[in-house]
């Protein structure tokens, strides 16, 4: 029993990583139509300023934190103005490769600015054990799971209440006419962009302190991707919920079947998801078929 | 001097040249294919053979992607499954070379239909989400079959004879691949002008329109996404040849990436711009690796600080400057090289 | 028409190593080759080797050269992509002609790169990845320097069932050919020792989760855990053991055995258990070579110096001696035939090697573990 739990601990602290850059993922596409394929990319680098900035200060986790949501935002930004922009009205194969050339551009840079070795990211709360009830877990893989629930509950409430989450809907269901309408779609993406990197940022850099940090942090984007699908590529909360799904199937498929099948276990999911229900368990039934 | 390009009737767009400046092109052509043996170095008859091979793999991709308007991130998968499709009869079973080359088409055709069913009856992107997926779950299996597939451990891939002729020199394997080469353009070529590639090219342009006309376009993405998986097929166990050996190891996910790069670079849509954007895409490591060499000590002395990733850099800038500044790609450039020379001093 | 086609094949193939033998060879320089991965997180293995290699170059050179000639390297990144080594390898050969090569990338790149070794003749040392394959049968160019991973895992299960009878295992190793060789040492260990095997699984290589792995390794109550990752792999168990509150004795493998790795793991990584045919650093043997390595490279290189240098190093020693002996006729067949017989070299890092009269230095092991305070490995008594 105690075994079963420990399975769903560590697949529920693994899968709120995939759940928040699935919700990056799902935002950016949601306002955008845009597939981000650099996402996993910007996460591994605003870990490795978080691990420059801990260096820095001594492992201040306030100033680590703040510094680094800074930083993801003021990047995302810059990345979404002076690359993806000027392609907003190229067809969705140029816009989604010019993702992958950011994407291989990003994994190169970050070897050039840091290196190829694995660091220990140096925030002693962060790596801390925690006894939860028999069961231990990591500071940073509880700051994970709250940050998916903090993450979840702000998107809620934003696309609910807020009139740029009003606007962004409207974005998402119709460009132009939201354009008419008065809405700045510009502004819409730009805080889509923003968003996702802070999520994507928050989960890479609690990865690293959990687990590690090294160059490869960027195929969590690809181990998410699932999550993404299985949630609705255009459902930000479902996003969250298909990562914690996808990261305790992993772990029940690893902990009671074959270890191997763990790491295929989403992209599985991914092809039985798209034969039943193409939009995912929680997007929006627009997708045409033929 | 011609001035445009204009298409009258039926059977010049059926015909395979439109002009004597093209069929000049294409016999310089042959006959620079049939004279490099004889005169490049084993080095540079290897980097031409490696981008003949990776040109057969973007011409495939280009039936996918170009002509009918589909995105596959599974050239990969597809890829492993040609060379091993190669790799186990010849090696294994002791089949014939032949039967090898055209089973390295057949398996990744069939994988396609698996994949293709399902998700070519939705629009949008999703024939990636799952060929991206496919890809993942192909090298999964090869190492999950270790009886038949050696798992990880590979197969050491021989080169062959073929009807009688056997391949045994660097030169011999240049000519195998380029015999492959010419066979992949004028299939390619046949089928563009055909029913079949009349109704992509009209799916890929508009594809209510194209229902409209009676074209069903389920099937006929499914056969683009067939004729390209044998295709690439094909490239993988070339590929496999060249390296000779086999594993999963040796196909990188990121030669996906690559596929779909070659074609921006070359230009989106035209058997030209796949092999351009191979040779440019192939050679641009090798080119940069000479400017770096060319600074001698010092930039020996990068070596050893990591400055390597400078080429990573640059790879990812190509693709996005293409992208950005010239969507056609090098396609795209020549044309614009031709317009100048046509109408100069005249803008246009 | 075959036939003669044939002959001349195979007249070709006998007479090129005599006709380009002297290839890479001018009165003042000898140039070598060397393909490794520079970039990516392969790098810190293809670099490290490098600085081996050049420390070993330097050195010659300081003392005269080989017969009076100055070394010169030609280094090709690869990125540890198979079809790049091959097509580095023909460049080395074919277009800078080297005179002989003194790495060819990883385990898999060298393995997928026997046919163009062989078919070209050229001296060729693999101090990176020995694997069966390239010696096992023996080629007449191509140098194995080291042990391999199978009978490494061999005298490392041994010593672990010696220290800890009746324990149960656990043993997690990738699903690939150096997988492969770990299992094979375990399974030729078990039929001279008792050894209980609880515990087994592979994972697919890039996996960075851990979590269920190491939970099984909970529940089945294992007290020594063979570790079989690279890198980050051994991190991350060791990490999760530690969050699990388990404490098997682990047990590691060389490619991952550098100081990064312990600094990574943090204080958990106190005591582990490592198997090397390579000295530690912060032995004795290590420290004179890292003054040595001061002497010859800049601070930021010796800063990079771990246990691939020391291969390189070694490797690249046994090829100078080779081809000092052969100084005054500098061919390939006398490099060959001088190497497979030359007197044994002693670097002081690693046992003294010598290849006698084979392809293979088979050389001894040490079993070590990790200290955390001093981020260092020291030899088990």
């Amino acid at each position: 029993m105690n075994y079963l739990i420990e399975l769903l601990v560590s697949g529920l602290a693994v899968g709120a990583v995939y759940g928040l850059i699935a919700m990056s993922f799902a935002i950016i596409f949601k306002a955008t139509g845009l597939l981000n394929f650099a996402q996993g990319e910007m996460g591994m680098i605003t870990a490795y300023v978080a691990f420059s900035i801990a260096s820095a200060t001594d492992g201040n986790p306030w100033l680590t934190a703040a510094g680094a949501i800074v930083f993801s935002v003021l990047f995302a930004l810059a990345v979404e103005r002076i690359v993806i922009r000027p392609m907003v009205d190229e067809p969705i194969l140029a816009r989604i490769m010019t993702t992958i050339g950011l994407a291989v551009i990003f994994r190169s840079g970050t070897m050039l600015v840091w290196d190829a070795l694995p660091h220990d990211m140096g925030l002693a709360a962060g790596s801390a054990l925690v006894d939860l009830g028999g069961v231990r877990v990591r500071g940073a893989q509880i700051g994970v799971v709250v940050a998916l629930a903090v993450a979840v509950a702000a998107m809620l409430a934003f696309f609910r209440y807020s009139r740029f989450g009003i606007a962004m809907r409207a974005v998402a269901s119709d460009d132009a006419t939201a354009r008419l309408m008065g809405v700045k779609t510009a502004r819409v993406q730009q805080a889509a962009w923003g968003a996702a990197a802070v999520m994507s940022g928050i989960a890479g850099a609690l990865f690293a302190i959990a687990w590690e940090l090294s160059p490869s942090l960027y195929a969590l984007g690809l181990k998410s991707f699932p999550a993404t699908i299985l949630g609705g590529l255009d459902s930000v909360v479902g996003s969250a919920f298909g990562g914690v799904v996808i990261g305790i199937t992993e772990n029940l498929v690893g902990g009671y079947l074959s270890p191997g099948l763990k790491e295929v276990a989403g992209f599985v999911i991914i092809i039985a998801i798209l034969m039943v229900r193409p939009y995912g368990l929680f997007g929006e039934k627009r997708i045409e078929r033929l | 001097m011609r001035s445009g390009f204009y298409k009258q009737t039926i059977a010049e767009h059926l015909a395979l040249t439109d002009s004597w400046t093209q069929r000049a092109w294409i016999a310089v052509a042959l006959a620079a294919l049939a004279t490099a043996p004889f005169v490049l170095d084993t080095y540079l008859l290897t980097l031409v053979t490696l981008m003949m091979i990776t040109a057969v793999g973007g011409i495939g991709l280009n039936i996918l992607t170009g002509w009918t308007g589909l995105i596959s991130l599974g050239q990969t998968g597809f890829m492993v499954l040609g060379a091993y499709g190669y790799a186990i009869p010849v090696e294994t079973w002791g089949w014939d070379p032949l039967a090898g080359f055209l089973l390295a088409g057949l398996v990744p055709a069939a994988a396609s239909v698996l994949v293709g069913i399902p998700s070519l009856r939705l629009t949008g992107l999703y024939l990636a989400i799952t060929t991206l997926a496919s890809a993942f779950i192909v090298v999964h299996l090869v190492l999950e079959f270790p009886g038949l597939t050696n798992g990880a451990s590979g197969i050491f891939v021989n080169r062959p004879t073929v009807l009688g002729w056997t391949v045994f020199t660097d030169q011999d394997l240049f000519r195998l691949v380029a015999i492959f080469l010419v066979l992949t353009i004028l299939g390619a070529l046949n089928l563009r002008r055909s029913r079949i590639g009349r109704a992509w090219f009209a799916i890929r342009d508009k594809d209510d329109a194209a229902r409209v006309m009676g074209v069903d376009l389920r099937t006929y993405k499914l056969y683009a996404f067939v004729a390209s998986s044998f295709v690439v097929g094909l490239s993988g166990a070339l590929y496999g040849i060249f390296l000779s050996f086999v594993t999963v190891d040796g196909f990188p996910f990121l030669l996906s990436i690559e596929a779909l790069a070659m074609l921006i670079v070359g230009g989106m849509g035209s058997i030209a711009g796949a092999v351009l954007g191979a040779v440019f895409l192939v050679g641009l490591p090798e080119v940069v690796s000479m400017v770096f060499s060319a600074f001698g000590d010092s930039a020996r002395a990068l070596l050893s600080t990591g400055a390597h990733e400078v080429k990573g850099v640059l790879y990812g800038l190509v693709i996005i400057g293409f992208l950005r500044l010239q969507p056609e790609g090098l396609m795209g450039l020549w044309r614009d090289a031709q317009r100048v020379w046509t109408l100069w001093p005249l803008r246009y | 028409m075959k036939s003669w086609k044939g002959a001349a094949l195979l007249a070709a193939a006998l007479a090129a190593p005599a006709m380009a033998a002297d290839q890479g060879v001018t009165d003042t320089e000898i140039l070598l080759g060397e393909v490794e991965p520079l970039t990516g997180p392969p790098g810190l293995l293809g670099i490290a080797h490098n600085l081996g290699v050049r420390l070993a170059l330097a050195e010659a050179n300081a003392a005269g050269g080989v017969g009076g000639r100055t070394l010169k390297l030609v280094a090709e990144d690869d990125g540890y992509v198979t079809s790049r080594t091959i097509q580095s390898l023909r460049k080395l050969i074919g277009v800078d002609k080297v005179f002989a090569l003194t790495a060819v990338s990883g385990s898999g790149q060298a393995v997928a790169s026997i046919p163009v070794l062989k078919q070209s003749g050229i001296p060729t040392m693999i101090p990176i990845g020995p694997l069966p394959p390239l010696y096992e049968p023996p080629m007449d160019n191509v140098f194995v320097v080291g042990q391999s991973y199978t009978e490494g895992m061999h005298q490392l299960a041994l010593f672990l069932a010696e220290k800890h009878p009746g324990a149960k295992w656990g043993v997690i190793t990738q699903d690939d050919d150096y997988g492969a060789a770990l299992r094979e040492g375990i399974e030729q260990a078990k039929g001279e020792a008792q050894i209980e095997v609880a515990f087994e699984t592979r994972y697919a290589r890039g996996q960075k989760d851990f979590s269920s792995e190491m939970l099984r390794v909970k529940d089945a109550g294992v007290e020594v855990l063979i570790a079989g990752g690279i890198i980050s792999e051994n991190i991350a168990m060791v990490k999760e053991a530690e969050k699990l509150g388990i404490t098997p004795a682990i047990a590691t493998f060389w490619p991952g055995r550098v100081p990064e790795v312990l600094k990574a793991i943090g204080p958990a990584s106190d005591g582990i258990y490592a198997v090397d045919y390579v000295a530690p650093i912060q032995s004795d043997a290590g420290q004179a070579f890292l003054e040595l390595a001061r002497k010859h490279l800049t601070e930021d290189e010796v800063a990079r110096v771990n246990r691939y240098t020391m291969t390189g190093y070694t490797s690249t020693r046994l090829l100078i001696a080779a081809m000092q002996t052969c100084a005054e006729d500098l061919t390939w067949a006398c490099t060959n035939q001088a190497l497979a017989d030359g007197p044994a070299v002693d670097t002081g890092v690693m046992a003294p090697a010598a290849f006698a009269g084979g392809r293979f230095t088979n050389s001894p092991v040490t079993i070590m573990q990790a200290d955390y305070e001093t981020l260092s490995y020291a030899p088990v008594d």
